[in-house]
């Protein structure tokens, strides 16, 4: 658990610290680049709850995801339309079903250890 | 094995963490630096800081011309009150141009120019070119200008009405015209005129301008109703405020 989150603030003090900067019109394209990460990350996490993690799964879906929406951000500007909502409403749907799942999971989880707890205690 | 197997889980998601970490610094320091930048030398900034210098000593004696009138008001009798609001009154009225005033000044002739021609109509000028002339006038340091015994105060009109040009509402008649302005440094502002680009745009519309200095010039007051009836007062943001 404390792995994730300290590359999370390393990753946060790199980017400080390098003070680096991009033009406005590229914006876009890293807020989509974002959105991607977090959805990796959301179903990476619910998969670990499921136990059905798999490596692969997780590095090709992040660089596919990464990839698949800067390209359709891209393709919007080129076109003149704001292509770039489809990657955002996709990703903002997974981004709150996984996160909805996450939580049921983590409730489950909780609900089980209370219970044997309980038992334990019963059986004292 | 699959302790292994497990860290190694654990760094991908922490490699993705730290790539998102990266992107979430860099749109936030982005995001905060769009605001301008500034391209200034060192010299400009002097400049500029010197100009803020000297707003801030005229303000300051505002502020004092202020207070004194206001200490002016608070300590004197009942009849010197009414004297200095009277005083402040008659120096309002000054500055509105309301009040006929003398002083050192400058003349301006607008006149014909004729030149060598066969046939050459009459030449006028219009309303817009006589404005470039007043405003050319004001930054030379102008304090008062009168046209054609018309004294411009701060709304008044100038304007074009068939064929004719108005100034405060009445015709200022066709050319030669006669422009009286009255400045604390009357050298400085023929100068200034002279080297100016006005002379052409005037020359174009075939008239000259003639420029002499007067020890004593008379401008006549505004003797109009000043209407500030459809005046408002807009809200301007300052500089600085948000």
């Amino acid at each position: 658990m404390w792995l994730p989150v300290m590359f999370l603030v390393i990753g946060l003090i790199l980017g400080f610290i390098t003070n680096m900067t991009i033009p406005n019109e590229y914006v876009s394209y890293l807020t989509v680049a974002i959105l991607a990460a977090f959805d990796t990350l959301f179903g990476g996490i619910k998969a670990q709850l499921d136990s059905k993690f798999e490596q692969r799964l997780f590095i090709t879906g992040f660089f596919i995801n990464f990839i698949l929406a800067v390209a359709l951000t891209f393709l919007g500007l080129q076109l003149g339309m704001d292509l770039y909502l489809a990657a955002v409403f996709a990703f903002g749907i997974r981004l709150f079903r996984n996160v909805a799942i996450i939580r049921r999971r983590l409730l489950e989880r909780y609900d089980t250890i209370k219970k044997s707890k309980k038992a334990s205690k019963l059986s004292k | 094995m699959k302790q292994k197997n497990r860290l190694v889980q654990r760094f991908m998601v922490g490699i993705v963490c730290l790539v998102l970490g990266f992107l979430v610094a860099i749109v936030v320091n982005s995001n905060h630096q769009a605001t301008e930048r500034d391209t200034r030398d060192t010299w400009e900034i002097r400049t500029s800081l010197l100009e803020e210098q000297q707003a801030q000593q005229e303000l300051y004696k505002e502020i004092e011309e202020a207070e004194n009138t206001l200490r002016q008001y608070k300590e004197s009798t009942e009849h010197q009150q009414i004297d200095s609001l009277k005083q402040s009154i008659e120096q309002l009225r000054e500055q509105a141009g309301l009040i006929e005033i003398q002083g050192s000044g400058v003349v301006v002739t607008l006149q014909p120019l004729f030149l060598d021609e066969e046939s050459q109509e009459y030449p006028s000028i219009n309303a817009e070119l006589l404005q470039l002339l007043i405003n050319e006038l004001n930054t030379a340091g102008a304090s008062e200008i009168a046209i054609e015994n018309q004294r411009v105060i701060n709304i008044t009109p100038i304007r074009d009405v068939n064929d004719n040009i108005y100034v405060n509402n009445s015709s200022i008649g066709d050319l030669p015209i006669e422009i009286t302005i009255l400045t604390d440094n009357p050298e400085q502002l023929i100068n200034q005129v002279e080297v100016s680009e006005i002379g052409d745009y005037f020359a174009l519309e075939n008239v000259t301008i003639s420029i002499e200095a007067k020890n004593e010039v008379s401008l006549p007051a505004y003797d109009d109703q000043i209407d500030l009836h459809h005046i408002d007062i807009v809200d301007v943001t300052e500089e600085g405020e948000e």
